[in-house]
């Protein structure tokens, strides 16, 4: 966490900040309605369907970070998986949304194991 | 970029959806089994899992509906103020647009615009002097 003094020196863009949470929040709670489909699909139950969810969005995230992060942060110098450059904490851009956007999938989930095994 | 994002996540999405579709018939189909055989032999029915194909059908739609989705998320902008007030003196508009092209609502360029066009820094002897060259220049010049 940078400190008073840090952030003084290097200041943040408060408009930045939120407009790259923005667009992780509409990819993850879209991607995680999808997860929630295709567990229902597979007919997914209890520990596994949550197994799906936590493997998807971390692959979510290696791939957002892969397309969107990694091309301007390694040319600019930052270390591999490093997201300082577009997000305040890494634990926001890889875990933010498990917590998040779980009643989503959950909510998917049950609604298409319902439709396909009645 | 945004058509073929979208043309990834469209193809995905048909996929999912057949792969629903199947998986429904596959288990309509195991129930009408079970109720026949039950009918006619008593048999236990036997609970059998989705046909391998179908697997692999719903998880290969789901990367390429993610794979759409990642490609056809909007750009990121640098949070750090040198980088990104950097970023917009190198590249302009250029470096805030959207995947088709056109520039973001939200963009207000130059954020020291306000200093560099404040009217205590105009020159207005040397505007003056300027103005009063044109003129001279003009009047020197043979009017039609």
């Amino acid at each position: 966490m940078p400190t008073e003094q840090e952030l003084q020196i290097s200041p943040i863009v408060q408009e930045s900040l939120m407009h790259n949470s923005r667009i992780l929040h509409n990819l993850q709670s879209l991607t995680a309605s999808l997860f929630g489909v295709s567990a229902g699909i597979l007919g997914l139950e209890s520990y596994s369907g949550f197994l799906f969810y936590l493997v998807f969005s971390l692959l979510t995230a290696a791939l957002f970070y892969a397309v969107r992060v990694a091309p301007t942060s390694l040319a600019a110098g930052k270390a591999p998986l490093d997201t300082s450059r577009y997000f305040k904490s890494p634990f926001e851009f890889w875990a933010g949304g498990l917590m998040n956007e779980l009643a989503g999938f959950i909510l998917t989930w049950t609604l298409f194991y319902g439709l396909v095994r009645a | 970029m945004t058509f073929l994002s979208r043309a990834i996540t469209a193809f995905g999405g048909l996929l999912l959806a057949h792969a629903c579709y199947s998986a429904r018939e596959h288990t309509a189909l195991q129930s009408l089994r079970a109720a026949s055989t039950a009918t006619l032999t008593s048999s236990a029915t036997v609970a059998t899992s989705l046909p391998v194909d179908i697997v692999l059908e719903t998880i290969l739609s789901t990367f390429f509906v993610l794979f759409g989705l990642v490609l056809g998320a909007r750009p990121l902008r640098p949070i750090e103020w040198r980088v990104w007030a950097g970023k917009i003196e190198r590249e302009g508009e250029e470096g805030f647009t959207d995947n088709s092209g056109a520039v973001d609502k939200d963009y207000m360029g130059n954020p020291f615009s306000v200093l560099e066009t404040r009217p205590n820094f105009v020159d207005i002897r040397k505007q003056r002097r300027e103005f009063a060259e044109w003129v001279q220049k003009r009047g020197a010049e043979p009017t039609h």
